[in-house]
């Protein structure tokens, strides 16, 4: 998986070299440059098959589509990442402090229900077992 | 507005009920299971409840991993978490991808080069790929000489590069100075360091010299270390 997406990033990069160069030649274009211009031009599109060669190497790679708005804003996208995991354990401690506070409220609804209505209680603690015994 | 309220309550009343003509009284099957009842008939009929009460329903079956546990540890990327939360990540495109030539930090909507549009208006594709023959390399037959200004693209980048350095020295200093005299700010400053890193090394040169020194009087003076600790094994 690793050296197939190092490959595409090495073809991509050389892509994009090749592309860079054909400005440079192509932005104050000297006659004597034509055969440089058409050979890149040519590797440009032995680029675009190398590239197209790779699609299939990197098919089971799922990217989730909002990291595409971070860079299309210009943003880093390890930012996504980053929020990604922000969010993650946001969440993950709000879960955990609705747990942790549920499991008091039992505990105590079990100690107040024992004051109250001890053999109801006592009933519901022999029909659950462990379940009722536990106040945590 | 009154008046559509009453007619909500019409459509509620039990003629038009959703049970229909069912009288709710009518003991119907339970569905969860937690109202056991029995039916006892004879002189006094009477029906007493013969199943758990309704607080006794099937708990919820136990997961192995609920949101109680920290599940960053659990799934072991405690180490990306501690890379992206600990340092502070550059904001810009270009910093995650520094070779790409070009200005690549604007919205990619201005200049229709956005991801969303690859994906909304897929490009055609399905055919082959095929090197350009002699004949349609001529149309790339270019005329000498500079492109237009509205063409020039990636001239202006490194340009643009620079001076976001000069930000980056701005930000530094907390002041607002011209961008010559970040540029001389921080060569003063690179400067300094070095001639401190030179002056230090200078200093522990000078120092290992006399240690050096000072150990060889010692040997010299007393004959019982003349077979001691090399200097190397002395550190050690």
């Amino acid at each position: 998986m690793a050296s197939s997406l190092e490959n595409l990033e090495t073809q991509l990069e050389m892509f994009i070299e090749n592309v860079r160069q054909m400005d440079i030649i192509v932005s104050d274009f000297q006659p004597q440059s034509q055969n440089v211009l058409n050979q890149k031009l040519q590797a440009m599109v032995h680029g675009l098959q190398e590239i197209d060669k790779l699609k299939t190497q990197v098919q089971d790679v799922h990217v989730p589509l909002e990291v595409f708005d971070y860079i299309d804003q210009g943003r880093n996208p390890q930012l996504y990442t980053k929020d990604c995991i922000e969010k993650a354990l946001a969440k993950n401690e709000q879960v955990k402090g609705k747990i942790d506070a549920y499991r008091k409220f039992k505990a105590n609804m079990l100690v107040e229900l024992g004051k109250t209505f001890p053999n109801e209680l006592s009933k519901y603690r022999a029909l659950r077992g462990d379940e009722g015994r536990r106040g945590d | 507005m009154m008046g559509d309220q009453f007619r909500k309550v019409e459509q509620y009343s039990p003629k038009s009920s959703p049970r229909g003509a069912r009288s709710p009284v009518v003991s119907r099957q339970d569905s969860s299971g937690t109202l056991k009842t029995t039916i006892l008939l004879g002189k006094n009929p009477s029906i007493v409840p013969s199943g758990p009460f309704y607080l006794l329903k099937e708990p919820p079956g136990e997961s192995e991993i609920t949101g109680a546990t920290n599940l960053m540890t659990y799934y072991g990327l405690e180490h990306s978490y501690s890379k992206f939360s600990g340092k502070k990540l550059k904001e810009q495109l270009s910093s995650f991808l520094p070779t790409l030539p070009g200005v690549i930090d604007l919205p990619g909507q201005s200049d229709n080069s956005s991801l969303r549009s690859v994906i909304e208006k897929p490009p055609v594709g399905g055919k082959d790929l095929l090197l350009l023959s002699s004949a349609q390399l001529e149309g790339f037959r270019l005329h000498p000489g500079p492109l237009p200004e509205q063409y020039r693209y990636t001239t202006s980048t490194p340009l643009k590069k620079r001076k976001s350095k000069h930000k980056k020295h701005k930000h530094k200093d907390g002041g607002p100075p011209s961008a010559e005299t970040a540029v001389t700010d921080a060569a003063g400053d690179t400067h300094e360091k070095k001639h401190k890193k030179q002056k230090r090394h200078d200093e522990d040169k000078e120092r290992k010299k006399r240690k050096k020194e000072k150990k060889r009087k010692k040997q010299k003076h007393s004959p019982e270390h003349s077979g001691g600790l090399t200097p190397s094994q002395h550190s050690s």
